[in-house]
């Protein structure tokens, strides 16, 4: 599994020749990324008969292309309207949206683009060159460091709430216990379901997402007839080509800032189930922690918006790795690459890179090159793309919630999902309105399911004794800096109101 | 505002120049629909095997303890007389409220006759009658048509271009006869 680059250089050569496929999938990627419901594993399901009826390597690039699109695609509402259109991109709207708010929309968006572009090409490339030692990541991170690293999530989130851990915390373990409704992973058994056999496989993602996010932002916004401020409505109506530059100058004078943040995508990318959204809040805590103005974040903060774009961006080749090292998809798109490579007969793992290099390496050439062309396709467009802000809300707000609401429907097409979104819309309007962290929730209610089939496999392997938690010395570090993360915000409180009684 | 607020993350800001008690009704009902949905929950565990109840009991346990947490800062906040017991936040700015009923009920409306009259129809006077109602029924024209071309753009690109299963009424089997 050695690395070669003149493979990687033949291939990237080869790659640009399906430019043809690339550049529809990538507009197609970033429609489906900014609709809630329309996320690109569900376009490859619609897409499916395409995928498996289009020879291999075309297809698989489609697939990547489609993929690295719509994960830089779905920040662009979250920055415009603070709705992320995927989960993955539920930070963003951290300081994406203040910005916007303030006039600085074009700034933003080619912020976003830009970040996303450099994060997604350079952690494509470190994965391909460190592909043997990122593949044993996964092999470090068992039931018990599971836990924990979600746990650590649902911290981390409830610490960016800064003003109130207490109800970022309140808000993370209930989405958590929302996320826990279902049948149960042994005997079925149906929990908190209120009778809903729609409920019987657990709490859909998408409606949770739509109603949390933009029903509870429409109802909201209706209080202002713009969501600009009255700074930001002049701001936009002077915005130039000059703005979107200036949005490319500023991510580029944050380089090393990208360099990391999208490193901390690719490294927790590799751990199968962690996903986008915790990559993208960890990177966030991070950029805040070693920030010189940490107050600063969560008011239109260049690095608050560059932390989690890089970030997520870094995850898209991070999940690849598992997937194509050990046949383990790192995320739900990942896995219907899976499937159709099965489809094809290509097996997964030490066998593909040995016997068939050129289609292992082929997806992180795709991927590559798809960043590289978005670099010239994408950024010219935030210009026009940021005028959605100045719609009115009496407008804007009946078509994000009938379009969002249709969204929810799609996936599985029940209609009772689209009132299970309004349920959501609600819990999300009042939590808006009360101060807890919508974003909480709905991590809480990605990591619910999947936390407890690692608690069940952590007791069963223990025998019920729960001090398996603490058995292994890794999940120790782990627990070690929850704490730590739970504790600093306090500590830098007390240290800094120290400072202002002695000055 | 910052950011915080628009995510739900931090307590409105007090523009008025007198220190205005804290609304701590508010900030009770997101635990309390917590704690009641996860004792909702226990109940339905309590017979279980073991596998479905771990879980459930531990994260249940810990938010109950967090909400614990808030209720005794809660009770601590109003004995001080720095809070007092009403909602306030919830339904502020009242002007507002009325309105934010009436969306809520047409969207519920809309949710429920989009099985029979489909996507395209219901989409049209959902957008028609939610504007009118925002815009205090002003530029009738400009929403008919703004709403026209938006749920026929909708129903081009997801349905016609798309091929996505949208709830089908009359429109979409008419259009369906016709292509």
């Amino acid at each position: 599994m050695e690395f070669d680059p003149a493979i990687f250089i033949e291939l990237f050569a080869h790659t640009l020749q399906y430019w043809w496929v690339i550049l529809p999938a990538i507009f197609l990627g970033l429609v489906v990324g900014a609709i809630p419901g329309f996320s690109a594993a569900n376009t490859i399901i619609i897409l499916l008969p395409l995928a498996i009826t289009l020879p291999v390597e075309i297809g698989f690039v489609f697939m990547i292309a489609l993929y690295a699109s719509s994960r830089m695609g779905a920040g662009a509402p979250a920055i415009l309207v603070n709705i992320p259109g995927t989960a993955g991109a539920a930070a963003t709207p951290l300081d994406g949206y203040p910005m916007t708010r303030q006039g600085r929309g074009p700034q933003a968006l080619a912020i976003s683009f830009t970040c996303s572009t450099i994060g997604g090409l350079l952690t494509t490339i470190i994965a391909l060159v460190a592909l043997p030692w990122l593949s044993e990541v996964a092999f470090y991170l068992h039931s018990v460091e599971m836990i924990v690293v979600m746990l650590f999530g649902i911290s981390l989130i409830a610490t960016i709430a800064a003003r109130d851990t207490l109800k970022g915390l309140i808000a993370g373990f209930f989405g958590l216990m929302i996320g826990s409704i279902g049948s149960a992973f042994v005997y079925e058994t149906p929990r908190g379901t209120f009778g809903f056999l729609e409920l019987y496989d657990g709490v859909p993602l998408i409606p949770a997402l739509v109603g949390l996010f933009a029903i509870s932002e429409a109802f909201a916004v209706i209080e202002r007839d713009s969501i600009l401020t009255e700074r930001g409505r002049v701001a936009m109506k002077t915005t130039s080509w000059a703005a979107t530059m200036e949005g490319v100058r500023l991510a580029l004078s944050r380089w090393w800032h990208i360099i990391w943040t999208s490193l901390i995508g690719l490294v927790i990318g590799v751990v199968p189930g962690a996903g986008a959204a915790i990559a993208a809040f960890v990177a966030y805590q991070q950029s805040r922690t070693f920030s010189k103005t940490p107050e600063l974040y969560g008011t239109g903060h260049l690095d608050g918006l560059v932390a989690p774009e890089s970030a997520n961006n870094g995850v898209t080749s991070g999940t690849l790795v598992p997937l194509l090292v050990i046949g383990i998809p790192g995320g739900a798109t990942a896995a219907i690459m899976l499937v159709v490579l099965q489809y094809h007969g290509v097996t997964m793992g030490t066998d593909l890179f040995m016997q068939n290099p050129e289609l292992a390496y082929l997806p992180f050439a795709a991927m590559a090159v798809t960043y590289f062309l978005m670099l010239f396709t994408i950024i010219p467009l935030a210009r026009y793309m940021s005028r959605i802000t100045v719609v009115r809300t009496v407008y804007m707000s009946p078509l994000v919630i009938s379009f969002t609401l249709v969204g929810a429907f799609v996936p599985r097409e029940y209609l009772f999902d689209m009132y299970l979104a309004l349920v959501f819309g609600v819990i999300g309007y009042i939590a808006r309105k009360t101060g807890y962290h919508v974003a909480a929730i709905l991590i809480g209610v990605i990591l619910g399911p999947l936390m407890e089939g690692f608690f069940i496999r952590a007791m069963k392997m223990s025998q019920g004794d729960v001090m398996v938690l603490f058995s292994s010395k890794l999940g120790n570090i782990l627990w070690l800096c929850l704490v730590a993360n739970l504790a600093l915000p306090y500590i830098v409180d007390y240290r800094r109101k120290r400072k202002a009684r002695a000055a | 505002m910052s950011s915080e607020e628009e995510m739900g993350g931090g307590a409105p800001e007090n523009a008025d120049d007198e220190p205005r008690r804290e609304s701590a009704g508010s900030d009770l009902v997101v635990p309390v629909a917590g704690v009641a949905f996860t004792l909702y929950y226990f109940t339905t565990i309590i017979n279980s095997p073991w596998t479905a109840q771990v879980s459930a009991f531990f994260i249940g346990a810990v938010l109950i303890l967090l909400s614990t947490f808030l209720f005794i800062r809660v009770a601590l906040r109003l004995r001080a007389g720095t809070a007092h017991l009403d909602f306030s936040r919830v339904i502020e700015p009242r002007g507002f409220m009325t309105k934010r009923l009436i969306l809520l009920a047409l969207t519920i409306t809309y949710v429920y006759v989009i099985h029979w009259t489909g996507f395209t129809l219901t989409t049209f006077i959902f957008l028609s009658l939610a504007m009118l109602l925002l815009n205090d029924g002003r530029n009738k024209g400009l929403i008919f048509i703004l709403s026209a071309i938006m749920s026929l753009s909708g129903w081009a690109l997801f349905v016609y271009a798309f091929a996505v299963r949208f709830p089908a009424g009359p429109f979409e089997q008419l259009m369906k006869s016709i292509l």
